[in-house]
């Protein structure tokens, strides 16, 4: 052991000492009464408040709940560690605090628990500054209206549903259609673009083998050292997993606070709600719609109000929250999806029968909705996809209806092909984000009918050719574009110059 | 049938009766009967427990000192002059138990408060600092 590491200890057990040592004169205590299924009825206490952190006596050292029943003759404790070691009887004592995790750039690039114990192996985590877990949101003057983008790096929702900093958008949509994946892209967008963005990623009862595969990935991509992750995993107790986001959001509020901009991914919220459901049950509270508590809805309002655009005066300071919503058979009307729509600014929905058509990332454009990203939009991508969401609306309408039959007029079947090759474009695969000037280049190509003589089946090829001739002989231009103002004439001529050039090319079908 | 009221309620009834009255017998006899007559005697521990908080509120303690060795006369005349400090109480009364399995120091119980400055409570804590 280095000489470092023994000064450190001893350092440590001096001050645990003191801490002991201060513990002078009679202290409020409570009894076990009944313990089970993480969580415990304590009697006694009667000066406990609501929230608050208790410390209970086990044969192997204390166990740490939180109050959350207060009822006349006893209380109601969610364990935050294993109940094993809690016995009828045991003593406990009220720590006179609500939960605190630590919080500030010292997180960065690590994998940690709801409770900032680290869970990546590395060294204990040693901050300057803690953070309350159940913190209030931001109230109406520290607040501005959402004006910056939050660019994800996919076409289809930087063009169609843009997202500002500070806004909440929910995405949803059934097991496997997506939903991680748009996060995850999200997050990479932020490394690739060096937006300064710091991303935190919630999973809420995710399996462990998904987040190691997760920390993996975004490691290849050097997105972790700008990337705090707070996992739970399903052998969690399920009060871990209702203090993880909250827990995350304090640490992504650090950021917030100092003038940074950070972005919060809650994977998922439905898990969230389930196990808020069983603390609730076992706690006695009275069932209501799908056996939800009654305030369920506060639950994950309270959560998401804290994401917000500060006010000048306050740094200006951001936190964007991408919540993620898991449906059943595409049902956007259960109890916990209208909820969580409802407090959101807008959702992307992902749909089971886009995906498994190809159409990937598959979002529903009739479907998803930016309430306030369109204030947020880069100017650059506003001036190209300004009728992108209506033409690929009425493509998907009119082609269920073109199956019926062939005899269609000339402009419905030119808003077909159109919708088409717009659909081609759209698709984009994983871990490929694409910048702003490769937006607006790639969006123009189609809606300026460049690409019109290009097969469905070849127009990513020549998308990819005129992003690659682009790169090569216009550099300057596009990097340019990608300051995100609004391209001139002689810019956006010059792309539809080299997309018509390009698209000779593939004019033929493979 | 009875009506179901919270052991708080009770228990400042039966404490409020037992100071202010002499017949301590008869009272218990009505509390034992309600707690038949509704079904809950299996509430009977908690329910002395809640009498003692209320007790306490009072001014009557009942203290419960653990130590590893048995307290000298002095030692035991401080206790009592630590609790009436700490508590107001007016009257107290100990329960002396020697443990051995406290290793030293003195754990003194008292109705919903407790002051452990036992060597083996501060080895558990330090045990669970560490452990964190």
């Amino acid at each position: 052991m280095s000489d470092l590491s023994i000064t450190e200890l001893s350092n440590d057990l001096r001050a645990a000492v003191e801490k002991l040592e201060r513990r002078d004169g009679l202290e409020e205590v409570g009894v076990v009464v009944r313990v089970g299924d993480g969580v415990a009825w304590i009697h006694g206490l009667r000066k406990a408040g609501y929230s608050e952190m208790l410390e209970i006596e086990s044969p192997h050292g204390s166990v740490d709940a939180f109050a959350l029943n207060l009822l006349e003759d006893e209380i109601g404790a969610v364990l935050l560690g294993s109940d094993k070691n809690v016995i009828a009887g045991a003593t406990v004592r009220r720590k006179g605090t609500v939960l605190e995790v630590p919080v500030g750039p010292e997180l960065l690039g690590r994998v940690i628990d709801p409770l900032g114990r680290p869970l990546d192996g590395g060294e204990p985590i040693k901050t300057k500054q803690t953070g309350i877990v159940e913190r209030e949101a931001i109230g109406v003057m520290g607040r501005k209206s959402v004006h910056e983008p939050l660019m994800t790096g996919i076409v289809a929702i930087d063009a169609m549903f843009p997202i500002g900093r500070g806004q909440r958008e929910l995405i949803i949509g059934d097991r496997q259609t997506g939903k991680t994946a748009l996060a995850i892209d999200t997050m990479i967008n932020q490394a690739r673009q060096k937006t300064g963005v710091v991303n935190v990623y919630v999973a809420i009862g995710q399996k462990l083998s998904k987040v190691a595969r997760l920390v993996e990935r975004l490691k290849q991509e050097g997105v972790m050292d700008q990337t705090i992750i707070v996992a739970t995993s399903p052998s969690d107790p399920a009060s871990l997993l209702y203090l993880a986001p909250y827990a995350a959001t304090t640490m992504g509020e650090y950021f917030r606070d100092n003038s940074q901009h950070a972005l919060m991914i809650y994977d998922d919220l439905t898990k969230h709600a389930v196990a808020y459901r069983q603390m609730s049950l076992l706690l006695r509270r009275p069932p209501g719609r799908e056996a939800y508590p009654g305030d369920v809805f506060y639950l994950h309002s309270r959560l998401l109000e804290r994401s917000a655009k500060l006010s000048d005066e306050l740094g200006g300071g951001s936190l964007t929250a991408l919540p993620i919503i898991e449906t059943q058979a595409g049902d956007i009307s259960a109890y916990i999806p209208t909820n969580v729509i409802s407090i959101t600014d807008g959702q992307i929905f992902l749909e089971t029968d886009l995906f498994y058509q190809g159409i990937r990332p598959a979002i529903s454009a009739g479907l998803s909705v930016s309430r306030v990203g369109g204030a947020a939009q880069t100017k650059a991508v506003k001036s190209v996809s300004g009728n992108l969401k209506l033409g690929l609306s009425q493509f998907r309408e009119l082609a269920s209806f073109a199956q019926f039959g062939s005899d269609l007029d000339e402009s419905t079947k030119s808003l077909i092909d159109r919708g088409q090759r717009l659909t081609e474009l759209l698709k984009q695969p994983q871990y490929q984000p694409l910048s702003i000037w490769q937006q607006v280049a790639s969006i123009s190509a189609v809606s300026t009918g460049a690409f019109d003589e290009v097969p469905p089946s070849r127009v990513k090829d020549a998308q990819a050719a005129l992003l690659s001739k682009l790169t090569s002989d216009h550099a300057d231009e596009m990097k340019q574009l990608d300051s995100g103002d609004k391209p001139d004439e002689k810019t956006t001529a010059l792309i539809e110059k080299t997309a018509r050039a390009t698209a000779k090319g593939f004019k033929e079908a493979l | 049938m009875a009506q179901r009221l919270s052991r708080r309620l009770i228990a400042q009834y039966v404490a409020r009766e037992l100071t202010d009255s002499e017949d301590a017998k008869k009272l218990l006899q009505e509390v034992a009967g309600y707690l038949v007559e509704s079904r809950r005697t299996s509430e009977i521990d908690l329910l002395v427990r809640d009498i003692e908080y209320e007790l306490a509120e009072r001014g009557h303690i009942r203290a419960e000192v653990t130590t590893a060795y048995p307290l000298g006369d002095a030692l035991r005349q401080s206790t009592i002059d630590l609790i009436k400090q700490q508590t107001a109480a007016t009257a107290v009364s100990l329960d002396e138990t020697v443990d051995e399995a406290v290793l030293g120091g003195m754990r003194i119980s008292l109705p919903g408060r407790e002051l452990d400055q036992t060597v083996r409570t501060q080895l558990l804590r330090l045990e669970t600092t560490f452990k964190a």
